[in-house]
């Protein structure tokens, strides 16, 4: 039995939309079977089919995925540094088959958004009333001379979690003491932000922990600046060494800024050699994260910007209110592939603001989405919405870090709540240091923030 | 759940909505929670508590410390500042609402047999199972053993501002190697 009952989340969104209890008549002329498909069973795909199923059961829903088992990207970097089983962060499609969803396993080919029409693979024929697109990212090969698609197993990105993953780890097992683990960043947006600096910070503590202290991290960022930066440097120094910023530093991990040589734009495959105009770093294991785009079926389906800036060109645009797309009301563009929010980029003022991709936030917005459909297919305004991030890092053992948003819809736009956001405490408010428990009580959190994302969308 | 609960919540958030808070979609605000919290503020693990079925006033008076800055917090300060008070009263009630579910959790006996030993002294408020028996007081039993553990070395650690002065004396005299045990106990009541 659905936890929500229909009648009476509609009664509630009538009553607390602006649409005046005389509408409740048109409540009559719903229709009995309105069908949702949504496109991707990633974290923002299977909370929007689960909680517009939860909303009204009476609606069909169907999800379509072509993978038959879930792998997490958020806390894949604790696998590729054996803290965690990738069975962990794993999650079958079956509770949502349980609520009632059709799980489709088979791959979009084509959305005729004109006849809202999805068709796949195995030449099924979807009609929909509401279509959720949510394929997450694909990436831009094209970034980096020297590198192409066929080097991803040589170079894995491990930014997809699953074999990826995997073969990042086998590579980190393998290289010996005084080896160089290279992470090359893209430039913003990409999905999970504070990710490339927990995975350095990871990497050195399993450096720490395998008698490999000679061996160094050296990230290669196309940014000039990050999340959580203070945070992770203030960790870093505590723990690996750190002293400045720079190729060539102390300590073991060297992070090095777009504006100073950070920006990879040459790869020697041979020699595992990365290079930009000024800096040129070799590898013993090299981890090439390719720079973003909204997923592959979003183009075809023509929902992606052409123009703007790199936070507009390749991202789906969204209407505050409802996370529907701003080319089609009738799709709703959630998680890592829409680009939504206001937000100050790290040391990118000038760039157009967007809400971080993280797996949280794509929650949310899938919940947003969720509802208004329901209240659409229902003949109602949508409900006030609401944006809540919350993203953990862990630096080392019993060293975890946070960031978290909120961000609220204030004139049709959206509006970051500086309140009800921003990181850890660097220090207390008296300038002490902050006491370890605080470092503790939010490696805690990492493991039960987890268990329960994955939970509130999948089980 | 049960059917009567779904009707039971679904109301609640009605008469919510009926009511002058000003947040106008508490629900919608709550299903954020969940993230974290668990579906419908039953937690699917870890150090993360369940929310559902706690008193009212105890969930509003933590959330209000929070944004005034009585009550530490590592990450929860943060979130909760930028809700209005209308908001935050609104979640306590409809979290209150909600039944209290303990949460089934694997423990080990012998841990759970100490733990019934060191907690003699916390039945006068959370019962002799962790059912509170003291209004206001929240329930324990089938609380997440994780997070029973973090709280209890909140209290006993100095640095970090519990204000409840009732649970920092009550915690005093609890030892270390007592409070995975504890933990244990009431995570594994039903």
């Amino acid at each position: 039995m659905s936890a929500y009952n229909r009648r009476e989340f509609i009664k509630a969104v009538a009553a607390t939309s602006s649409v005046s209890a005389l509408s409740f008549p048109s409540l009559a002329q719903t229709k009995a079977a309105a069908r949702v498909v949504v496109i991707g069973g990633g974290y923002a795909g299977a909370t929007a089919a689960k909680y517009v199923k939860l909303l009204d059961n009476k609606i069909d829903v169907t999800l379509i995925e072509p993978n038959k088992t879930y792998v997490s990207c958020p806390l894949s970097n604790e696998v590729i540094v054996g803290h965690r089983d990738i069975k962990t962060i794993e999650y079958s499609y079956d509770g949502l088959k349980k609520r009632g969803v059709n799980v489709l396993h088979d791959l979009v080919t084509g959305v005729d958004r004109a006849k809202k029409m999805v068709t796949t693979q195995e030449g099924k024929k979807l009609p929909y009333d509401a279509l959720v697109m949510s394929p997450g990212i694909d990436f831009l090969y094209d970034q980096i001379e020297g590198y192409s698609e066929k080097l991803v197993e040589q170079f894995p990105h491990a930014w997809k979690a699953g074999p990826q993953t995997l073969q990042l780890k086998k590579q980190l097992e393998a290289m010996p003491d005084g080896g160089v683990f290279v992470i090359v960043v893209p430039r913003a947006p990409f999905r999970c932000p504070p990710g490339p600096y927990e995975r350095a910070s990871l990497v050195a503590n399993y450096f720490k922990h395998h008698g490999k202290n000679k061996s160094k991290v050296i990230i290669m960022d196309a940014n000039d600046s990050h999340s959580k930066k203070g945070l992770f440097n203030q960790g870093w120094a505590k723990l690996y060494g750190w002293e400045k910023e720079g190729l060539g530093t102390k300590g073991m991990i060297e992070w090095v800024k777009g504006a100073e040589g950070g920006l990879v734009t040459k790869l020697d495959a041979k020699t595992k050699t990365v290079s930009s105009d000024f800096v040129e770093v070799k590898a013993d294991v090299l981890n090439i994260i390719p720079a973003h785009k909204a997923g592959r079926i979003a183009f075809e389906a023509g929902l992606v910007g052409t123009e703007g800036n790199n936070f507009e060109k390749g991202w789906c645009k969204v209407e505050p209110m409802t996370m529907a797309s701003a080319l089609d009301p009738d799709v709703y563009t959630v998680g890592d592939a829409c680009v939504a929010g206001e937000m100050p980029l790290y040391g990118n003022p000038g760039a157009a603001f967007d809400m971080p991709k993280s797996a949280h936030i794509a929650i949310t917005q899938a919940k947003v989405a969720a509802a208004a459909i329901v209240a659409r297919l229902s003949g109602l305004k949508p409900p006030e919405p609401y944006f809540v991030n919350t993203c953990y890092s862990m630096v080392g053992d019993d060293y975890g870090i946070s960031v978290a948003h909120l961000y609220r819809v204030i004139d049709g736009k959206f509006k970051y709540i500086p309140a009800g956001s921003g990181v850890s405490m660097i220090n207390m408010p008296d300038k002490s240091p902050v006491p370890p428990i605080y470092r503790k009580l939010e490696a805690e959190y990492v493991d039960g923030w987890i268990r329960n994302v994955l939970a509130d969308a999948f089980a | 759940m049960q059917r009567g609960v779904m009707f039971a919540l679904a109301a609640a958030s009605f008469m919510l909505a009926g009511v002058s808070v000003a947040a106008d979609n508490i629900e919608g605000l709550a299903r954020t929670c969940n993230n974290c919290h668990g579906f419908n503020g039953v937690s699917a693990g870890g150090a993360m508590p369940s929310i559902a079925g706690l008193p009212e006033a105890y969930l509003k008076n933590i959330m209000t410390e929070w944004k005034t800055g009585k009550r530490a917090s590592a990450n929860m300060t943060r979130l909760i500042s930028g809700y209005t008070d209308d908001e935050i009263a609104g979640l306590a009630q409809y979290f209150s609402k909600l039944p209290w579910v303990p949460v089934a959790q694997k423990t080990d006996p012998k841990l759970v047999e100490r733990g019934r030993q060191a907690t003699q002294s916390c039945a006068g408020c959370h019962g002799p199972t962790g059912k509170a028996v003291m209004p206001g007081t929240p329930n324990l039993n089938g609380q997440l053993a994780k997070y029973i553990e973090l709280e209890l070395r909140k209290y006993k650690d100095e640095a970090f501002a519990m204000p409840s002065m009732m649970m920092r004396m009550a915690v005093k005299p609890i030892k270390d190697e007592d409070i995975p045990a504890i933990a244990e106990f009431y995570a594994s009541q039903k």
